[in-house]
């Protein structure tokens, strides 16, 4: 910031605010909404900018006029100054101002609202998402009403309403992907429903937003908002169980995931491994990051973070599996083969 | 507040302070890899005497499925609803091999750690009243079972 003041020689702000604005694109923000939901939010937030603005301006501008006033008559003749008939109007105009602006700003909110529930007529897919300490389960319901599991990355299709019902397994959490809608908290006992309509196609970053326990931070999941067709290909391959293993390597792998620690707690379907208390690893291979959201995918990762995940993401509730370089190496191969 | 009565106050806190660190953690990564060596082995204590290693213990149990066999239902296995009097010790043993080699393979397949998370566990539900531990399940009916999901806290 202060270099690009220096080029400008200080005189335009213009090139200090483009800098600063940046910040607010990008894919975990809602201030660059790509669905229905955080566009409405967005236009109330400009709203209440552009209110406020003109308000802290007015306020300004008074309080210069009055100090302005004040020094002149100091230099002229000091005088208490008379009972001023004009003043009684003004403070009542003033108050008026007020009110016409926080009118303003309840009308805006009520149409927003109002857009919000209004998705609940166009839900056209129906999700449920779990908080777990430290990850998500996401799970879609399929037209003839099988529901087909995935962990930490949320596909949408674009221009439809998915419908997500939200609920936790242990503690309260809180769902969160800024660029399609806003945040609505995730609580054991009770179901939470949000509709998103996402519009813009691309990647984008969802976040727990409520304190959750020690890795609340790296409680995080991946939002890809792709073409109706391109959604359900995707659907379509997520729901089919998993390859069998391709090579040597990726069967000692899948030997040692569904009879070592890794099968008592995921399931990988169409194996012997059926835990369902972690993430469900069918298709984890396809994946772009692991860890709910701490690393991103790759054969490195995933060997590092069977070794040892209370390094990577001390508390997490996975335990380190203690497994030599070949082995944790071979069920790194065949996790990364799972697409 | 009278003087007298802010001092007591005051002197309660240490007292008070004392109950935090009964749930103290260490996020390290010095997980123990090996049974239990005796009664005497220190790490024992360090589990039993601490309710975040039992409480994970109690998730671990949930996670695992034991269950299955070993709850209120339990037939022909040994109902832990309400724990087991065994020292900790004894109850990696029968965790880790099980009677008469029920559990041939469970040491090969949990980790060491949460072993001794469920030792705990089971040694700490002994001491309770079984209207806690009923809470306690109830508490833990959001988690994953074995290889059941029955979906979140309703």
């Amino acid at each position: 910031m202060a270099g690009a003041a220096a080029v400008n020689g200080g005189r335009s702000p213009v090139p200090l605010v483009a800098l600063l604005l940046t910040g607010c694109s990008g894919i975990q923000s809602s201030l660059d909404p790509a669905g229905m939901q955080a566009g409405a939010t967005f236009r109330l937030f400009e709203l209440m900018i552009v209110m406020c603005g003109v308000m802290y301006g007015a306020v300004l501008l008074f309080l210069g006029a009055s100090v302005w006033r004040v020094r002149r008559q100091l230099a002229a003749a000091p005088a208490i100054e008379p009972a001023d008939p004009g003043l009684g109007k003004g403070l009542w105009a003033w108050g008026g101002v007020i009110v016409a602006g926080l009118v303003v700003l309840a009308t805006g909110s009520f149409f927003v609202e109002r857009a919000l529930a209004a998705a609940r007529a166009r839900e056209a897919l129906q999700v449920r998402v779990t908080g777990h300490q430290w990850w998500w389960r996401i799970q879609y319901r399929t037209p003839d009403g099988r529901w087909i599991e995935t962990a930490n990355e949320l596909h949408l299709p674009a221009g439809r309403t998915a419908r997500i019902e939200l609920g936790a397994a242990d503690v309260i959490h809180s769902f969160w992907v800024p660029n399609v809608a806003g945040k609505m908290d995730v609580i054991p006992g009770h179901t939470n429903v949000i509709d998103v309509s996402p519009h813009r196609l691309g990647w984008f970053r969802g976040q727990c937003a409520e304190f959750c326990g020690a890795q609340h931070a790296h409680m995080a999941f991946d939002v890809k908002v792709d073409s109706p067709a391109a959604f359900d290909a995707w659907l379509a391959q997520q729901g089919r169980p998993a390859a069998a293993p391709a090579d040597a390597i990726a069967a000692r792998g899948m030997a040692i995931v569904t009879g070592g620690a890794c099968g008592l707690c995921h399931v990988v379907r169409g194996s012997a491994a059926t835990g369902r208390a972690g993430p469900d690893l069918t298709h984890v291979g396809g994946r772009r990051s692991i860890g709910a959201g701490t690393l991103p995918m790759s054969r490195g990762a995933l060997q590092g973070w069977i070794a040892q995940p209370q390094a990577l993401k001390p508390g997490t509730m996975m335990p380190a599996v203690p497994l030599d370089g070949a082995d944790a190496d071979a069920v790194a191969h065949y996790l990364e083969t799972l697409r | 507040m009278n003087a007298r009565g802010a001092i007591a106050g005051l002197a309660l806190i240490p007292f008070l302070l004392a109950g935090c660190s009964r749930e103290a953690r260490q996020l390290a990564s010095d997980q123990p890899q090996t049974a239990p060596s005796g009664p005497a082995d220190p790490r024992t204590a360090r589990y039993a005497a601490n309710f975040y290693q039992v409480s994970q213990g109690g998730r671990y149990f949930t996670w695992y499925g034991c269950g299955d066999c070993h709850g209120r239902l339990a037939r022909g296995a040994a109902n832990l609803a309400n724990g087991s009097r065994h020292a900790v010790e004894a109850l990696y043993t029968a965790i880790a091999a099980g009677q008469s080699g029920a559990h041939s393979d469970y040491a090969a397949r949990v980790p060491a750690e949460q072993i001794w998370q469920m030792a705990a566990y089971l040694h700490d539900l002994s001491r309770h009243e079984p209207a806690r531990n009923r809470r306690n399940a109830l508490d833990q009916q959001g988690e994953p079972q074995g290889n059941r999901w029955q979906g979140p806290l309703q």
